[in-house]
């Protein structure tokens, strides 16, 4: 019954007293979030306090969810504050981890784990701008809409963002590619998508 | 077409959202530009590419937090009825959205989490987690003491008040905030329940000094006297001079100004 509840009527009956409802948000969210932050920070514990703290918060500001409001740009916003404090108070770490991060691809692994490794890469490779609006509209599935709900922007300067993320996705990858193919003995290394 | 002219039409063309017409002229051209091409095939792999699963240890926390929410709002509804309320404010408490928001304020007793976490986790690390899981409900628990303090309604800040004398170490913050209660809340109770509250801090200098600067502008008997009674448990000899000027003030009510004399004397 209830699992088959718009985000946003689920969302009402926390903002109003049922905070166990929170547990089903946690439930549609938990991954999605915990994967938006492993994106953007290549730190699951970090990324997991990143979602502990989103879910506190929603806790802490729940009356200013607003019926009428798209629960999924509230979130996301909500989110992207959580992590703007966290790199505030813990720069250092952050890039601490990032560097020790291993980014190399297993050598016996399939072709394809081989190009998603790759792509990781590539994205890795963005500036945080960049990468964050690919991880929202490509892995997340917001709509350029809910995006530009979030961002407070233009429909349209969303779509030319996204657009110049991609056009770096792709110059990073193809050269992460070639630099694959360079080193790799494999026959199978051109790829083809 | 151009790729500039494409480059327009792919985000939306990801989408499904680009008119029939012009998705057609975007497929002819991704037949002769492999960049565009490649483009589009990068946005789609972005979408299947193998997603990661948080611990167990996630949904812990996140239960533990909600299940101290549950346990405040029970918590708060039997402290309701404790205090013989009036009906109508304990059945407002029960339905005001404050109430939740309160609940997590109550902090899990250390038993029921560390229960928990022995039945759900084992290794070295469990200790820390449970430590870290408590620094976390108490930091929410001040988070909600906090804010009931602002509510409007004075029963929701009774409630803040209450809650707030379930720490053990009370946190500056919230010594602050009580102090501020007890000389500008609105409501008599209230200003009262703070005072109670405060009590257990009279070690404090900053309490003690509060509640004096309270005796100072408070215009309730009631709120008087309590202060007074308080101040002279604390053997606050500082505030001799204050009492002074009080039973010689004939504005002040005749109950005050002789507890006042009693007092000096106490203190004397």
């Amino acid at each position: 019954m209830t699992t088959s509840l718009p985000d946003e009527e689920v969302m009402l009956m926390v903002r109003d007293g049922s905070a166990e409802m929170l547990g089903v948000l946690f439930e549609r969210y938990e991954k999605p979030l915990f994967n938006f932050y492993v994106g953007l920070t290549k730190d699951r514990p970090a990324s997991e306090d990143l979602v502990q703290e989103v879910f506190v918060r929603i806790l802490k500001y729940r009356r200013s969810y607003k019926p009428g409001t798209n629960f999924r740009p509230w979130i996301y916003q909500i989110a992207r504050n959580a992590r703007a404090d966290q790199m505030k108070k813990n720069v250092p770490h952050a890039e601490q981890t990032e560097a020790a991060e291993p980014m190399q691809a297993p050598a016996n692994s399939l072709e394809s784990d081989q190009q998603h490794a790759i792509l990781r890469r590539a994205l890795d490779e963005l500036p945080e701008e960049k990468r964050e609006i690919l991880l929202l509209s490509r892995f997340q599935g917001l709509r350029y809409e809910e995006i530009a709900q979030m961002l407070g922007c233009q429909v349209g300067a969303v779509k030319v963002r996204v657009h110049r993320a991609l056009q770096e996705l792709r110059e990073v990858f193809v050269r992460l590619e070639r630099g694959a193919a360079q080193k790799s003995t494999a026959a199978g290394a051109n790829y083809e998508m | 077409m151009k790729c500039e002219h494409a480059a327009e039409f792919i985000p939306d063309y990801l989408e499904g959202t680009l008119k029939p017409q012009d998705a057609e002229r975007l497929e002819a051209h991704l037949e002769s530009c492999a960049q565009c091409g490649k483009e589009i095939a990068l946005a789609r792999e972005l979408t299947v590419l193998p997603t990661e699963e948080p611990s167990a240890a996630l949904r812990t926390r996140f239960e533990a937090v909600l299940a101290a929410y549950e346990a405040g709002r029970r918590a708060g509804v039997a402290r309701a009825q404790d205090a013989r309320e009036p009906r109508a404010w304990t059945w407002n408490w029960f339905r005001s959205p404050a109430l939740g928001f309160a609940a997590a304020a109550v902090l899990l007793v250390g038993g029921f989490l560390g229960g928990r976490y022995e039945t759900n986790t084992n290794g070295p690390q469990s200790h820390d987690e449970v430590a870290a899981l408590q620094g976390e409900v108490q930091g929410m628990r001040q988070l909600m003491v906090l804010s009931m303090l602002q509510e409007e309604s004075a029963s929701e800040r009774l409630q803040g008040v209450s809650l707030s004398t379930r720490e053990e170490q009370m946190d500056p913050k919230i010594l602050t905030a009580l102090l501020h209660t007890v000389r500008y809340d609105s409501s008599v109770d209230v200003r009262m329940a703070a005072i109670d509250a405060l009590s257990r801090y009279g070690n404090h200098a900053q309490v003690r000094d509060g509640l004096a600067e309270a005796l100072e502008t408070n215009q309730s008997p009631l709120v008087q006297v309590q202060l007074i009674d308080l101040l002279v448990q604390l053997h606050d000899r500082n505030i001799i001079d204050q009492l002074h000027k009080i039973e010689q003030d004939t504005d002040v009510n005749p109950a005050v100004r002789e507890r006042a004399q009693q007092a000096i004397a106490q203190l004397s």
